[in-house]
């Protein structure tokens, strides 16, 4: 079967090994099917060698949680996520993976009032304890009420997704008011950008996804702004629209595409001399969301933007190593990713932080489950700002 | 191309669930193909059931049913190897030790750890961190490989220059036997009684049994390191400064060279420094005490001034020293940066003779209209060509092995070794007649019969076929290579 | 593969394919793993220095020589091997005894200084293991094997041994009440010996590193180092134990009578003999068969043991 795959990209892979302690099902499993090596041999032997595509095959794939902590320590520059992306589409396409239940409740994030009123039915039945959340690895508590967004200017388009909308909207407020402390009009994108399409692509719907990439690149034409993403997920997917749709219009949307800490970080001072502030006296861990750190290399920013306003900042010690939520991943696999979880809280331990701060949705509420105290970076530096303010 | 379950495997796989445990047996199409191979180039390994066992009890159990079923045991470690050493022949149970990942314990007043073999290199450098001592022999690939692994090589690494490769650095070891015994090799006492069953066994490219646990030596953190950038617009002048170096009596901790067309590829992915102008560049770390450190490094820089280097750079803080390192330890991955296939030699020679082998190589690798990136270990002679080339293009196979064989002969003729650090495995099986007679391998066949008479454990690795009689006999029982499903 | 030279083959034809055998080097540790059987023929190992190369930091050299001579020549370079250096030891003796140098902190132990081996097998031939360079891997490592083997698998003819550069400065001195783990902490120390009482060290170095090494033992506390010729009498026999063993060798080896323990080594050096170690039956078991499939006819120094080495 050909996946589809750049040959080119298949064969930059030399088999060197130096991906595996990066990879974290092969870190969990210690098994070659579950490494991005292997994985890589795989879809060569299936591309190329006419290997037939196996359950077992399948359930390489299917394990992989798209992190792409390999692409950081590959010296070859294999793009991984992109050989992955286009091995899920080609099996996505032949009905090997994506069931058609999951693929209906990926639909959904398209549509805004759905989202939101499935969201609140779900806050619902958890307040009435309907749904065990522990084992969906849904949050504890969702909200029932959402605060409205509304723009503050427009200088900049504040991304605001779908189900981090939904479930999160306090995180988006919270930015919204750093930026604004910044002295920064905020239009949040709200209706106009309903959802970026990552857990489309990562469920192998291309078609799909560049759709939904047309309708949000639509949706804030008209101007350059630039767009801050507080959710890292939805960041690396929407700097990849480029690389996706292959437009120059796409890579020239791309380009206008930040996360959040990475713009603030370079207009920090202004923020600072604005408003000076007392740190809030906590010691916070910084986990590094995959696609902060291995897509987008912007994870530097997050404690740049912290340090000043907190007492303490650590690192974890466990070389950015995902921390197994990967979007549906968490659901889908729920074992592994529990047990790649473990690691991370482990890790979370060592660094004897009380509170862990993570810019990635995904991450925040997969750690959550654990009984962890995790925010939004970015809902610590308001915190700061606010009681600075009283 | 890709392993076929012959028919009587079903029973052999239920009796190694039975012994370890289903979760820690996989026989599938997929399992097998990707157990079937290393990091090397080659292809023709045949992988029966793969193991993941827990503990020592765990490998007698899959050594017993193995042998039950007539079946040969490889272990594996990472899969790192570039020689072929873990590419299992003749669909053997391969044992794979990542879930023997333990640090065991940490005895700092017998200066030792013991650990799993499957534990990571790196992994037992940074929990070794706090004490203040490290685990000394660095293999480029020390981010990923397992110290079993390593004792199976005899791995080297760029420090192995100063401190001695792995066998140094290896005080005892559990040993799993052929015949499912086991037995403690060394000790730690200063000079272990009988035989140095020990030192045998370290480098044997698991033929001579499974490790279970090792005892390694723990190395103090040197007090004070410099590491310095040579650079040179003549790669001769590069290969004259190491043996100038080494003929002053300084012994730095270690000497990395690395020419234009390598500084280039690893530049790329390591964004390093390096100059990509340079003809050649010299990596030099010395360690020591503050004071002889200082005195070592301003010889070094004036050796490589008297030789013209261009340019010498020390690292001023440890993240530049952490950068120039991680371009050099990168080198082999960033190949691809060139050309999508390389073939990797391991040749060592008399380290006063870099300069003429060097020229000798360029030379051989013009001739057959090739590329070579020569990144290696220079202090001690241990050449590292890497002939990169793109394996779809027709005919290229056939020159990189032909420039490959004139290179190996080269430094044998020289006075040189087949391999410094990666091993023999499958890759130059057959070049070891080129250096040693029928008389030496007659000798290194007994050494391998004394610890597995009935050749079980990994065959058909490291001697010539001639020299191995009764591997072929265990290589018999497998099926021909079959089509994946 | 090279051509043996003459020497070598006239050893070979010595050693012949028959019979029992031994090689005399100069006998210094002569009843190391049991006496020879009676009726042993003797033969001697060729001597001499074959190729010194300074700038590769190896010499190969005949297993009849002297290492006190030979480390006079090296010496001339300024360097020098991990051999220990007896009076009237030969580098073949010390290559099968395989018991390390004083200095073993420093120089490393006899087992790592070995290159390669050319040796005459149970059956008269030549045979060689390892490689002429300084770093190997090619095939099984007869080298480690044959040291310490006392010369019942082969008989060494002539070996290629590593050097080391001799220190800049090099100075043994005592230290009286000294605290053995502190001077073993000193980067320039090569040797620390330690008798229950007082601390002899061999310094050796670059001149500054020394010279720092010396000022910090030289606390307020501790009395100052005064310089000696060398190390202290050694007492007769000696024990392998682990480096915590020997650290704390005062205390419950009083069988063991006056000692001086190599500290960060294990060797202690005692005027009692070390009592019989437990040899596990599988490693034993082992060098049985080690035994066998080398020396099938078990030629080579009938009589020895390793396994009887203290």
């Amino acid at each position: 079967m050909h996946l589809g795959l750049n040959d080119d990209e298949l064969v930059a892979c030399v088999s060197c090994g130096l991906c595996l302690p990066h990879c974290p099902t092969f870190v969990i499993t210690g098994r070659d099917t579950e490494s991005p090596r292997g994985r890589i041999a795989l879809m060569r032997a299936v591309q190329n060698e006419d290997a037939p595509v196996t359950d077992d095959l399948i359930r390489s794939m299917e394990t992989c949680v798209q992190c792409r902590g390999c692409e950081t320590a590959c010296p070859s520059a294999v793009p991984f996520g992109h050989l992955m992306e286009g091995t899920r589409a080609a099996l996505a396409d032949a009905g090997r993976i994506t069931p058609r239940w999951q693929r209906l409740a990926l639909k959904g994030l398209r549509h805004r009032w759905l989202l939101m009123a499935g969201s609140t039915l779900l806050a619902l039945a958890i307040r009435l304890r309907l749904v065990p959340t522990r084992r969906l690895g849904l949050p504890a508590r969702m909200p029932l009420r959402r605060p409205p967004l509304r723009a503050s200017g427009n200088d900049v388009w504040l991304f605001t997704g779908c189900v981090m909308d939904a479930w999160q909207r306090d995180v988006h407020l919270a930015v919204q008011r750093v930026l604004e402390a910044a002295g920064v009009g905020v239009e949040p994108t709200g209706a106009a950008a309903p959802c970026c399409g990552a857990l489309h692509i990562h469920a192998g719907l291309e078609s799909e996804t560049k759709d939904m990439a047309r309708q949000v690149m639509a949706g804030l034409s008209g101007d350059d702004r630039p767009i801050l993403v507080d959710a890292a997920g939805c960041g690396a997917a929407l700097k990849d629209y480029g690389h996706l749709l292959g437009t120059d219009e796409a890579r020239a949307f791309s380009a206008r595409v930040f996360d959040v800490h990475e713009w603030l970080a370079d207009r920090l001072g202004e923020l600072r001399s604005r408003h000076p502030v007392a740190p809030l006296d906590v010691t916070v861990a910084v986990q590094d969301p995959c696609h902060l750190r291995h897509v987008q290399g912007a994870h530097q920013a997050v404690p740049e933007v912290l340090t000043p306003f907190v007492t303490r900042v650590v690192a974890l010690d466990d070389d950015g190593l995902c921390c197994g939520a990967g979007g549906a991943y968490s659901v889908m696999e729920a074992e592994l990713s529990r047990a790649i979880r473990e690691r991370k809280t482990a890790a979370v331990a060592r660094s004897g932080a009380s509170v862990v701060a993570s810019a990635n949705p995904g991450c925040s509420l997969h750690l959550a489950a654990t009984g962890l105290d995790v925010r939004h970076p970015l809902e610590l530096v308001d915190q700061a700002l606010s009681s600075s303010r009283v | 191309m890709t392993p076929q379950a012959s028919a009587g495997d079903a029973a052999l796989v239920a009796d190694l669930e039975a012994a370890i445990g289903a979760d820690r047996v996989r026989a599938d199409a997929a399992a097998r193909y990707l157990a079937s191979r290393d990091a090397s180039i080659y292809r023709e390994g045949n992988a029966g059931p793969v193991c993941y066992p827990g503990s020592t009890a765990d490998v007698v159990a899959c050594v017993q049913v193995a042998t039950r079923h007539g079946r040969a045991v490889s272990p594996r470690g990472a899969g790192t190897g570039l020689a072929g050493g873990a590419a299992p022949l003749g669909q053997p149970v391969v044992l794979s030790t990542t879930r023997m990942d333990k640090l065991l314990e940490i005895d700092l007043d017998n200066g030792v750890a013991w650990v799993q073999p499957g534990i990571v290199n790196l992994d037992l450098t940074r929990a070794l961190a706090p004490h203040g001592v490290h685990y000394a022999p660095d293999p480029s690939s020390q981010a990923a490989c397992t110290i079993g692994g390593n004792v199976a090589n005899n791995s080297g690494g760029p420090h192995c220059l100063a401190y001695g490769v792995t066998s140094a650095h290896v005080l005892a070891v559990e040993v799993v036997l052929s015949d499912a015994s086991v037995v403690t090799l060394g000790d730690l006492t200063a000079e272990p009684t009988g035989y140095d069953l020990r030192g045998a066994f370290v480098g044997s490219e698991g033929m001579c049994g499974i490790a279970t646990t090792v005892a390694v030596r723990l190395t103090p953190n040197p007090p004070a390191v410099r590491t310095m950038l040579l650079c040179f617009d003549d790669v001769s002048d590069a290969a004259a400064t190491v043996s100038a170096i080494i003929a002053a009596g300084i012994v730095p901790a270690a000497i990395e060279m690395m020419d234009q067309r390598c500084v280039t590829a690893v530049e790329r992915f390591a964004q390093a420094g390096y100059p990509e102008d340079a003809a050649a560049v010299l990596l030099v770390e010395v360690d020591g005490a503050a004071g002889g450190v200082a005195i070592a490094g301003e010889r070094i820089a004036d050796i490589a001034r008297r030789h013209q280097a261009m340019s010498v750079r020390t690292a001023a803080d440890d993240d530049e020293r952490a950068r120039l390192w991680k371009g050099r330890k990168s080198a082999f991955g960033a190949v691809a940066n060139v050309m999508p296939d390389y073939y990797l030699h391991d040749t060592v020679v008399p380290r006063t003779r870099l300069v003429e082998v060097l020229d000798s190589i360029y030379e051989i690798v013009d001739r057959h209209d090739l590329l070579v990136l020569n990144v290696f270990h220079a202090g001690d002679g241990n050449l590292h060509p890497i002939l990169a080339y793109d394996s779809r293009v027709p005919g290229a196979d056939e020159r990189v092995h032909a420039a490959g064989r004139e290179i190996i002969e080269l430094a044998l003729d020289m006075g040189g070794a087949l391999t410094g650090e990666h091993g023999i495995g499958v890759e130059k099986r057959e070049y070891m007649s080129r250096m040693f007679s029928a008389v030496d391998l007659d000798q290194q066949s007994r050494l391998r019969a004394s610890f597995d008479p009935h050749c079980r454990m990994n065959p058909g690795k490291v001697l010539p076929s001639a020299h191995s009689c009764s591997d072929i006999g265990a290589l018999r029982a497998s099926d021909a290579a079959g089509v994946w499903g | 593969m090279t051509e043996f030279d003459g020497v070598l083959r006239t050893f070979a034809a010595e050693v012949g394919s028959d019979g029992p055998v031994c090689v005399r080097g100069g006998g210094t540790r002569w009843s190391l793993g049991g006496d020879l059987s009676p009726g042993t023929r003797e033969v001697t190992a060729p001597a001499g220095i074959v190729a010194f190369e300074p700038a590769e930091m190896t010499v190969r050299v005949r297993a009849g020589t002297l290492v006190t001579e030979l480390h006079e020549d090296l010496a001339a370079a300024g360097q020098r091997t991990a051999l220990p250096e007896r009076a009237g030891g030969t580098v073949g003796g010390a290559l099968m005894a395989g018991e390390s140098s004083v200095a073993r902190l420093g120089l490393g132990p006899v087992r790592d200084a070995l290159l390669q081996v050319r040796y005459i097998c149970a059956d008269g031939r030549i045979a060689s293991g390892g490689a002429g360079t300084v770093k190997n891997v090619s095939g099984f490592d007869l080298c480690r094997l044959l040291v310490g083997s006392l010369g019942t698998l082969g008989l060494v003819g002539e070996a290629l041994v590593r050097t080391v550069p001799v220190g800049e400065v090099e100075r043994w001195v005592r230290l009286p009440g000294a605290d053995p783990g502190a001077v073993r902490s000193c980067h320039t120390a090569a040797s620390v010996l330690w008798d229950g009482t007082d601390v002899w060290a061999f310094l050796s170095g670059y001149g500054v590193d020394v010279d720092e090494d010396l000022s910090r033992l030289a606390g307020p506390a501790a009395e100052p180092p005064t310089d000696v010729d060398g190390p202290p009498d050694l007492p007769p026999h000696r024990w392998s134990c682990t480096p915590e063993q020997a650290a704390s060798f005062g205390s419950g080896n009083g069988a063991a009578g006056r000692f001086v323990a190599e500290i960060g080594i294990g060797v202690v050096h005692a005027s009692e003999p070390q009592p019989a170690r437990p040899v596990d039956p599988g490693v034993a078991e082992l060098n049985q068969r080690f035994k066998e499939r080398f020396d099938p006819t078990g030629r080579l120094n009938p009589g020895r043991d390793p396994l009887r080495k203290p």
